[in-house]
This record gives structure tokens, sequence and C-alpha cells, in this order.
């Protein structure tokens, strides 16, 4: 009898703690005008931010769901709680914050990061920022870290974050984008001056904790020229069998000659609905790189966009997904090439287990002033048994002819033959199947800074067994 | 006449791509069926100029080798819906060489070890358009599609190919590839390619890989080497695109029927 490789589900109990809440801190259920004027001047926005938020909400009320995609009936937003006052305001030392939030993070090995291999740190833990330190070397290169709420009431970056808010994603770019925009609380914002090379890495990291809330941070990063910057986003909540929303949005601008990092590892619970927007305009000669983890998350939508503005702009995506039983994960990329001489390379990889169903979906856009232009996409799938499934669904559209586009792509199982050949050389097969799943990620987890790779690694726990299957 | 929704997408993409399907007035006026009885060899030639709807059916052993030109100038809307059975085989091959033309193809390989082989070739210039929508379904185990695609658009000519395998749940040892080339020659062409493939069932094999672009200038640089003059170079090299498919077809009237349409003259270099 045939035995079947065993590849364990992702182990999210050392995620799975919870710490009860005082629901008087909540503000009522669904999305309403009463809700947004709430919200507004519970975090004592200017003027403006109001109207925004209002007329974001008009967008939101008008616009459709998404007609293609998951499907995400199962989230009622009557019942979903858009905003929970913080029990106490940001604090920019550890022993200030409250005890019970201190030791979420404390386990998830933030405040030890931050120590060891940071430049700065900022904890969200459900609607707002609790904490945000920066190195004081890295403060006095003129790098602001901050939140994006302080920043909005400081008057040397409100105008910046004014100009720049919801202009890469408008709230008419999709319904989600839109609640965000009339929503949205706390996430961070950071500038990089011309001229300064950022060598370790700033890290945010977003915990929801309440039961059936949302989530809706907002990050926005402006990186001027020749300046260099690797941002790292965690995000992980308790399992509840309420549906949570995370519905944030990151907005990057990458400044001539320079290069933004950004690199992901997602981890929501299964109880989560994912419907993130994130988007970066990329100026002549710079560079984006995106670095992409899914494991989390009920449902998800995600697919990082660059807008290669400036000649000679590059963009990479990197990027894993690992669906398990009761998810269905949409994941993938868009880039458009809007300048001459502009590249782009997307490489992903993706599992499928236990019924999950994991998705990959792109679009390449090469529009007819991207002469010059190149892009490259490769994606490679794994099924691992067969009440899981796999898509593929790219998309390439070029509108000019000196432009050269290739793409390759690939969905299968263990292959025997590799099997065959790792146990001739005399790994045992349980070794040699291990051996083959873990390449399959390598790639990716390579690309991932070494704190991640090893939470990767820890994340995806494989467990071999039987003979071939 | 009123549009029809046609060349739908099995699994609908970001919809501002304008890929999910295409609206047009049809005019068929009724069904073909094309049946082929088990154990039977058969080739079918059809020069398709009007609004088509065809049914095919291939049996148990058989094999159908079905030829469709779409070359009027107007262009029309083109479905095939063909069924396999059991180690049955379908090759297809299908060209469309001017108008604007709307196009689905569904294979159904239902049943074991059936085989569905597709060589798509166009050669689109002016303001001609052509979307594609190609589907290769497999039910049977083991059952094999292979899709080649390419061709050339010139000046203001557009095209949308869709292309997909699906993997069903029982399509166990099922092999699916498919390829699509197209080289562009003029800056006002736009060009669409969206190759699926959706998977159900976990031992299977499915591949697809596109290549879009100008032609390759190392190419070009050996054969100017040999003395052969650029504009000639360009000519060649896209007449070998659909060439490679006109060869295909085995029957020397159609192939000279086809080569006077692209006014190749009378024989092939």
């Amino acid at each position: 009898m045939k035995e079947k490789t065993q590849v364990a589900d992702i182990d999210r109990a050392f995620y799975d703690f919870r710490y009860e809440e005082d629901e008087s801190s909540f503000l009522g259920c669904g999305i309403t005008p009463d809700i947004i004027r709430e919200i507004s001047q519970e975090k004592g926005d200017p003027e403006w931010m109001t109207e925004f938020r209002l007329h974001a909400l008009k967008v939101y009320e008008r616009l459709e769901m998404p007609a293609w995609g998951p499907d995400i009936s199962g989230l009622d937003m009557d019942r979903i709680v858009a905003y929970i006052r913080p029990e106490k305001r940001m604090q920019n030392d550890w022993e200030s914050v409250p005890d019970d939030i201190k030791e979420t993070f404390e386990k998830l090995g933030i405040p030890q990061a931050e120590r060891e291999s940071l430049a700065g740190v900022g904890a969200q833990y459900d609607s707002e920022l609790v904490y945000h330190n920066v190195r004081k070397e890295v403060a006095e290169s003129g790098v602001v870290y901050t939140d994006l709420e302080s920043a909005m009431h400081d008057e040397r970056y409100a105008e910046m974050i004014r100009s720049h808010f919801m202009k890469l994603v408008p709230p008419t770019d999709h319904k989600f984008a839109a609640l965000h925009g009339a929503v949205w609380s706390g996430g961070s914002f950071v500038y990089v001056p011309d001229g300064v090379r950022l060598e370790i890495p700033l890290q945010s990291y977003f915990r929801l904790n309440a039961r059936g809330a949302g989530q809706f941070e907002h990050t926005l990063i402006i990186v001027g020229e020749n300046a260099y910057l690797h941002f790292i986003e965690g995000c992980s909540a308790p399992k509840y069998y309420e549906a949570s929303l995370h519905a944030g949005c990151v907005e990057l601008f990458v400044g001539n000659n320079s290069t933004l990092r950004y690199s992901t590892i997602e981890n929501w619970s299964k109880n989560m609905y994912n419907l993130n927007t994130k988007r970066a305009t990329v100026g002549e000669n710079a560079k984006v790189e995106w670095v992409s983890g899914s494991f989390g998350s009920h449902v998800s939508y995600l697919y990082p966009m660059s807008i290669l503005n400036g000649r000679g702009a590059r963009a990479e995506f990197t990027g894993i997904t690992f669906a398990g039983e009761g998810q269905n994960l949409d994941t993938g990329a868009k880039i458009v090439h809007n300048a001459p001489d502009t590249s782009s390379y997307m490489n992903t990889r993706s599992i499928s287990k236990s019924g999950g169903i994991s998705t990959f979906r792109s679009s390449v856009v090469i529009n007819e002033n991207a002469v010059g232009s190149k892009s490259s996409v490769s994606c490679e799938s794994l099924m691992l048994d067969s009440i899981s499934r796999s898509d593929t669904i790219p998309a390439m559209v070029v509108k000019t002819d000196k432009a050269d586009v290739g793409h390759e792509a690939r969905i299968g199982r263990i292959s025997d033959e590799a099997v065959f050949y790792l146990m001739s050389r005399g790994l045992d097969e349980n070794s040699a199947k291990a051996l083959i799943v873990s390449g399959f990620a390598e790639n990716v987890s390579k690309e991932l800074p070494l704190e991640y790779a090893a939470e990767m690694n820890n994340l995806i726990n494989i467990e071999m067994k039987g003979s071939i299957g | 006449m009123t549009k029809t929704r046609l060349n739908i997408l099995p699994t609908p993409t970001f919809g501002h791509l304008g890929v999910n399907y295409t609206e047009r007035e049809v005019g068929f006026a009724g069904k073909e069926n094309i049946s082929v009885p088990e154990g039977a060899d058969r080739q079918i030639i059809q020069f398709v100029d009007s609004d088509d709807d065809t049914c095919v059916a291939v049996g148990k052993n058989a094999r159908l080798q079905l030829v469709r030109v779409c070359a009027s100038e107007q262009g029309c809307v083109s479905k095939v819906n063909a069924a396999l059975d059991e180690d049955a085989e379908l090759g297809l091959i299908q060209l469309y060489l001017g108008g604007n033309n709307v196009s689905e193809i569904i294979a159904e390989l239902n049943g074991s070890r059936s085989f569905f082989r597709a060589d798509i070739g166009y050669d689109l210039g002016k303001d001609c358009t052509l979307d594609l929508n190609l589907a290769a379904d497999h039910n049977g185990r083991k059952s094999i599609s292979e899709i080649n695609a390419g061709g050339v658009l010139r000046e203001n000519a557009q095209k949308i190919f869709k292309g997909t395998i699906d993997f069903r749940t029982g399509s166990s040892g099922a092999k699916g590839s498919e390829k699509e080339d197209v080289i562009l020659m003029d800056g006002a062409v736009v060009n669409k390619t969206v190759p699926v493939i959706l998977c159900a069932e976990e031992d299977v094999e499915g591949s697809h890989g596109a290549s879009i672009g100008r032609i390759d200038e190392g190419q070009v640089f050996y054969m100017k080497s040999r003395g052969i003059p650029e504009e000639k170079i360009y000519e060649m090299i896209t007449r070998s695109k659909l060439a490679r498919i006109i060869r295909k077809i085995g029957d020397e009237k159609t192939e000279q029927r086809i080569y006077n349409i692209l006014g190749w003259g009378d024989e092939v270099e």
C-alpha cells in the first residue's frame, strides 16, 4: 500500500495567545458616518483628514465587492469593530508599555530583535501604535521613523503626509481601499533623506488581539535620492471564531537611484480576511524589492504593485505562499512599466495541502512609453495532496514592440525521480523528501533577513514518513 | 442584434486588464456536429468565414485532425467544443489571417489517455483583432494536452490569447503544457497573454511559458553576417512562425490556398 508524504500544517500555537480586552474601549460595530466622525475625533484628525475619511466612506458605499478572487461572503462588515481606543498613548520607552501588551510583544520576540538587529521598531496593538523607537544614531542621520498620526501633527512633516497620503492608492482604487481611507488608524511613517543609506532594517509589527475587530494601519515610506532602506513588516493574531479583517495600506515612494527592500511575513490567524493593498512608485534607476511570505489568514487578496515611473527603474518580487486547511490564499504581484528601459523580475513558490487553496495571480503591463523594457515571471507550485487546489493566473499586457517579456510556470507534485536520485546518493526516503520541499522554498527564504528566515523555518514544520507516495 | 458575452475566462482576474470576457453580436446559423466513430482516422479542413458553432466528438481510439482557417476580411465568431473519449486524439490547427475574430476552443479530455494538441497561428496587421480563449479540461486519467500558439502582430493589430489547462479531480497522471511565442513588429500593436493553470489533482504535471517581444537580436545579427538583408530577415523569421504550422496540415492544396491568402506565392521557401 502506498503511503503519502506527510507535510505538517503550519503550527500557529506560538502566535495563538490572547488577552481579554475591555470592550468599552471598542467603538460600535459597522461602518457609518457617525463611526467615522467618532474615529476622527478620537484621533484628533486635522480637518482635511476628517473630510478625506468621509469622502472615502462615500466611495466605499458606492463601490461593489470584487468580482474575482476568493469568496469573502463570510465577512459581515456590520459586525466588524473598526476602532479600539488604546489603553495608553504611544510610548518610546518599553517599560512604560502596559504589561499585557508588553508581554505579547516579548513572546513574539520583538524587543529582542530590536536589541540585536534592528535600527528601529514600531509595534501596533489593535488600532494604535503602542511603542515606537529608533536608534539615536539613525535619528541623527535625519531618518524619520514614527507613527503616522504623530507625523501628521508635526509641522515638519504635515505637508509631506498630506501630499502623499493615499495618492498612490486612492480610495477609488477598490472597495477595501475606500474602507481603509475611511477608518485607517495606526501604521508607520518613514522618511529617508537624500544620500542616507540605512544598512540595518526598521521593523513594524502589527498585532490584532481583539475579537471581531479590524486593523487598518497605514504605512507611508518616502525614500529620497541615492538612499537605501530595508523595512520589515510582521503581523499575527490569535484565533477566534468570528471573522476579523485586515485592510491595511502601504504606500512607498522610492526616489531616483535609491533602493527600498520591503519584507513581510504574514501570519494572521485562520479567521482573518486579509485584504491588504501595497503599492510603490519607483524613480529613475531606482529599485523596489518585495520579499513576501504568506502563511496565515483564512482568505488573502495580496498583490504588491510596483509602478516603474523613472527611466531604468527596477522591481523584484520574491514570494512564498503556504495554504493549509481552511485557507484560500490569493497572492501575487502587479508591475506597471511606465518609462523606458525599466525591468522587472517575479519569482514565486506556492504550496497547497490539507484542502488549502493557493492562487498565484499577477499582471505585468508594459505601456507604450516603456520602450526597451524587460520583464520575467517565474512561478512554481507544489500540490501535496488531491484535496487541495493550486491555480496560476498570470496576465501580460504589452503595448510596444520594443520590449521583451518572458514567463514560465510549473505545477506538480514531489518528483519520484528526484527522490530516487537522492536515495541513490545515500539519503533515506524521508530525508530526501524533506530536502526537496525545503529546497523548493529555499530561493525565497534565502532572500529573507536571517531572523525571518529562522521564523519561516519555524513556521514550516515538515514531517516525513512512509515510502514513496 | 444584442451583444453576447463570449470567451469568458474560466477564473476571472483583475478587471482593469480587460481579459475576463468579450462582448460581441453573434449570428450563429446553427450548430455543426462532427462525430468521429470508434477507431476511425479523419482529417477535416474548414475555411471559416462566418459565425460558426461546431461540436466535435472523437470516439474511443479515434483520431481527428481538424484544420480551421479564419481568413475573411471582416472576421467572425467561431466556437469549437470538442469531447474526447478513451485513447482519442484531436489535433487542431487553427489559423487567423485577418479580420476581427473572436474564437473559443474548449477541449474536454474525458477519456483516459486522451490526447489534445493545438497549433494556433496568426499573422495580423492593419486594425485586425483576435480574442482567443482556449481551454483544455482534463477529466480523464493520463490525458495529455499540448497547446502551442504563436504569430506576428503588425501595424495596429490587437490580440488576446487566453489559454487554460484545467486539471480536474480524477485526472491523475495527466500532463498539460502550453506555450505562446509572439513577435511584435510595430509600436502600435497591443498583445495580451493570459496562460492559466487550474489544478485540483496532485499527481499531474503542468507547465506554461510565454515569450513576447522583438525578434532576437542575436538571430538577426547572425543572418546579417551571412549576407541576408535586414528586411528579408524579418520577413523570413515571421514567415517561418506560420510556415511551421501550415506544413503540419499535410494537404498540398490547402497549404497552397493558405500561401495564396498570405501572398507568399506558390511555394514555401
